[in-house]
């Protein structure tokens, strides 16, 4: 799943990075046409983005391509505007070869979203564990939040119930790079299991111990408490990071009366 | 996180801090430095669909002191309609916060009205215990020997004792309140969290009123005692009691005139609104067992950005109980030297900070470089200046007192200022190493004020050698670090001069006196030293020019501060008082009046800098204006006070009284 994305092209002294933002009337063809005429005229696409949820009548296709510097780009910004299916375009060069999006900002269910290293949460997360008391249950109220705006937001956009619910949060969690999510949950008793392959949290954080993995339990178990209307519990039992195959986490109510020192150590009321 | 007070209030064993919307961020029992109890603790709604957290953006806010008490008025405004007028204070004589909440809604609320808290009880998370006590209708968290209890008028109807952070997130009693109903868990241990909840039905044009009792006691009967006995007496009554008490507080203030200010508009009211301020802050700054005082209440007890402020300097607390002196209250100086005695180190010296009671603060100064010199010589200064003002009997008893400290302070001294330069050591900003004007402007004073107390105990040979060594410090002072630029350096630091210009070279001045008036060529240095400062130094904001520390100071961005700027207020105004009245076509009108006008715009400055409740911080932010860091500054208060008294006695000498002996 992972691809390389915003990252550096690799270093080419005879080629410079250029992005084009081309504006297109969504008629049949013109799309197509577009990339006839790009590689005709040897612009090498490394990335391409198509944007057609802003207007009915428009489309926008972004791209990042490799171009090699003796070209004039000039006229080919030119050439390319007067080409018929071409409403408007813009153009600039990357000068350190970096793709990014060239719409500036992006948002995720409906706030700003950043893309980040894995790496890089990833040590945030690490910062807790060896500096925070009670970083477990700081991360788990960290991403508990998360997941319940998520629900709120889907709420909002779309019919979503406990039978949809799962499938959704799966493919968010792909959409974002989080992991695959395989979720195994029975909608009467809100009992059940997630396993998670490629935990963006356990794939870079080298060997542990314990489960590290809380704050996406936290942001399981909010999204499931928000689509259920009642308090569900989300445990990582095993974790790829403790040297377990893949990433586990148990589904379950909140119990009401249970001891609560027992409940901390993993026993169900 | 760090957060800045907008207000504070207590009593001698309670000081609390609060944000402008009701919300507290601090509650210090028994001590002003230790423990600070709580995390957080504010008021909430639950309007039937969310959460309405009184701190959040969504309200807007006023808040101010009930004129001249500890008592503070907040009024919150949500745009739905909602209202709500706090009262808050403590009780004068037993260690409890009384919080009343009056709630109105344009549009009537249906919902819920929670009190949420967040205890640290003995300042740490760890090994906390909470529990409602349903049948007292108290909740109550403890550690050790500290108990910290909530009692609420009407009673609260529901509740929930949680953990605060911890795996099992639903039973977080700020989770717990999400969805309106709370889960009445009765008890829990660790790191916990509480919360009180009452239904909420307001009709629009009627209110419902809410008090909480936030009481502090060493045990668990004395706790319900205190807080049952407070819940038996009337509101009114309570507020009436703790209103009376600050006023009869304030009435042994010096009493201020300042005629003549006409021309400066509001700025008379202003500036007696202030001195009271100032005298009521230190009020609270200051421990009332041992005599010392904190900086400024603790705000960054982690030292995520700063060292910390709530401890105690002696630097700060000799110019704090001198201006206290000043105003009216020499019982401050009294108890502060007393509390000297028992905390001066073996060496003679002064430690970097302390705690209130005496013990040794964290200090990065535990090394001979790393100490600050200039705290042994305020010191001593310090007592030398009461000393003077103290007559008969009293002058007596306190030489008697504190002579072997004086002895061995200035011994200290004679030590570290064999050459005429005090020996490395660090700054009063610490943030160098090295010789410094303002450090050997401090030793010049102690050397002189012990002196003086050595004269007066008949010691001359003692006082002969001290007034030598203090001369010596002068004079090398002056021969090393006057630079042909009109200004002191900064000091010696790695062994080179530096030329940097520091604010706190008006120390040669004030507070120190190194510099006399009196004499031509001083008071020349003087005046270049104002104009060069005021040109280096300066920092445009709220209408006029703050002072920063230095040339180049990086401490939290380099803010103009309020020490430095109401010390050339100051000195302007010493200035003016010097130079002779003369009748008839007085030839020094001119001279006075500019100094009085200069040293008037400083101080407006100043005033702009205070929270909206009039509080005085340490900085001004140079960008925004508003006030900066460690709220309220206890030195920043004292200074204003010292200025006041200074305009007001420039007032009345201009207005022809005669002066007061």
């Amino acid at each position: 799943m992972v691809q390389d994305l915003c990252m550096f092209s690799g270093w080419d002294e005879d080629t410079e990075i250029v992005w084009f933002k081309i504006s297109y009337p969504r008629e049949k063809g013109n799309l197509a046409a577009i990339l006839n005429f790009l590689e005709e005229h040897g612009v090498d696409i490394k990335i391409g983005h198509i944007d057609n949820t802003e207007t009915e009548a428009e489309g926008k296709y972004s791209i990042f391509s490799k171009i090699k510097k003796e070209m004039d780009l000039e006229k080919l910004a030119q050439e390319m505007k007067a080409f018929g299916p071409v409403k408007e375009i813009e153009y600039g060069i990357s000068k350190y070869k970096m793709i990014y999006a060239v719409d500036f900002t992006m948002n995720v269910i409906g706030v700003r979203a950043i893309i980040a290293r894995a790496k890089t949460l990833a040590d945030v997360i690490k910062t807790f564990y060896d500096n925070a008391p009670h970083a477990e249950g700081l991360l788990i109220q960290s991403g508990l939040k998360g997941g319940i705006e998520a629900a709120k937001y889907f709420k909002s956009i779309m019919a979503i119930d406990l039978k949809n619910a799962p499938d959704m949060i799966a493919e968010l969690y792909r959409a974002v790079g989080w992991g695959l999510l395989d979720i195994k949950c029975d909608c009467e008793s809100m009992t059940g299991r997630v396993i998670v392959k490629d935990s963006f949290i356990a794939d870079v954080w080298g060997e542990a111990d314990q489960p590290v993995c809380a704050f996406m339990s936290g942001y399981l178990a909010g999204y499931f408490t928000e689509v259920a209307g009642r308090t569900i519990q989300v445990r990582e039992v095993s974790c790829k990071a403790a040297g377990h195959e893949v990433c586990e986490h148990i589904i379950s109510p909140a119990p009401d009366s249970a001891k609560l020192e027992h409940l901390m150590r993993g026993e169900r009321a | 996180m760090i957060k800045q007070p907008n207000v504070i209030f207590g009593n001698s064993e309670v000081l609390v801090s609060m944000g402008r919307k009701g919300e507290l961020f601090g509650f210090f029992y028994p001590r002003r430095d230790h423990a600070q109890h709580v995390e957080e603790s504010l008021a909430c709604i639950h309007t039937g669909e969310k959460l309405l957290w009184t701190n959040s953006n969504e309200w807007n806010a006023t808040q101010s002191y009930i004129e001249d008490t500890n008592i503070v008025s907040t009024k919150l405004y949500h745009a739905s309609g909602i209202r709500i007028s706090i009262i808050d204070m403590v009780h004068p004589e037993v260690p409890v916060l009384i919080r009343r909440f009056k709630l109105q809604a344009q549009n009537g609320v249906s919902g819920k009205f929670y009190y949420y808290s967040n205890f640290n009880v003995g300042e740490t998370s760890k090994k906390n215990s909470g529990f409602c006590d349903s049948e007292a209708r108290l909740i109550a968290q403890y550690w050790q020997d500290y108990y910290l209890g909530l009692y609420t008028l009407p009673e609260f109807t529901e509740w929930q004792v949680g953990k605060a952070m911890d795996t099992i997130w639903w039973t977080n009693s700020k989770y717990d309140m999400e969805d309106g109903k709370l889960q009445k868990n009765k008890e829990d241990i660790g790191n916990i969290n509480n919360a009180a909840g009452w239904e909420l039905e307001i009709k629009p044009g009627k209110a419902e009123e809410f008090i909480i009792f936030l009481g502090a006691a060493p045990t668990r009967p004395l706790l319900y005692k205190r807080l049952r006995e407070l819940s038996k007496q009337s509101l009114d009554y309570l507020f009436e009691k703790t209103r009376e008490f600050w006023i009869v507080w304030l009435s042994k203030k010096k009493v201020l005139k300042l005629p003549g200010l006409d021309a400066y508009g509001s700025l008379r009211q202003e500036l007696f609104n202030s001195y009271n301020r100032a005298l009521l802050n230190l009020y609270l700054l200051n421990d009332h067992k041992y005599g010392s005082f904190v900086a400024a209440p603790e705000f960054d007890s982690n030292f995520e950005k700063c060292g910390g402020y709530g401890f105690c300097w002696n630097r700060d607390s000799s110019e704090l109980v001198l201006a206290l002196k000043h105003s009216g209250y020499p019982e401050y100086c009294e108890k502060f030297f007393k509390w000297c005695i028992g905390a001066q180190m073996a060496d003679g010296s002064w430690f970097q900070r302390y705690w209130l009671d005496g013990s040794t603060a964290p200090s990065w100064g535990n090394f001979e470089y790393s100490t600050q010199i200039d705290e042994t010589g305020s010191t001593l200064y310090a007592m030398d200046v009461y000393y003077r003002i103290l007559e008969g009997l009293k002058k007596v008893d306190f030489l008697e007192e504190v002579w072997i400290s004086v002895l061995r302070g200035a011994e200290y001294l004679m030590k570290r200022s064999k050459s005429g330069l005090h020996e490395s050591c660090m700054d009063l900003w610490e943030t160098y190493y090295g010789t410094f004007t303002y450090t050997n402007a401090a030793v010049y004073a102690g050397l002189m004020g012990a002196a003086h107390l050595a004269e007066e105990n008949k010691e001359s040979g003692l006082a002969k050698r001290w007034r030598k060594r203090a001369n010596l410090v002068k004079q090398a002072t002056l021969e090393r670090f006057w630079l042909k630029e009109g200004y002191f350096a900064k000091g010696i630091i790695n062994d080179r001069l530096d030329k940097t210009l520091d604010a706190s070279s008006i120390g040669t001045y004030i507070p120190f006196g190194m510099l006399s008036p009196k004499d031509p060529l001083e008071r020349d240095m003087i005046l270049f030293t104002i104009e060069n400062i005021q040109k280096k130094l300066s920092s445009p904001v709220n209408d006029y020019y703050g002072i920063r520390r230095y040339e180049n100071d990086q401490y939290i961005n380099g803010n103009p501060w309020i020490v430095t700027t109401l010390w050339l207020s100051e000195a302007l105004f010493a200035l003016a008082l010097e130079l002779p009245y003369e009748g008839g076509l007085d030839p020094h009108a001119k001279t006075r009046k500019r100094f009085t006008e200069q040293g008037i715009k400083f101080l407006k400055w100043a005033l702009a800098g205070t929270t909206s409740a009039g509080l005085l911080p340490e900085q001004v932010d140079k960008s925004t204006g508003k006030p900066a860091w460690a709220i309220p500054l206890g030195w920043s208060c004292s200074l204003l006070l010292d200025n006041i008294l200074l305009l007001d006695k420039l007032c009345r000498k201009t207005n022809g009284e005669k002066p007061e002996s």
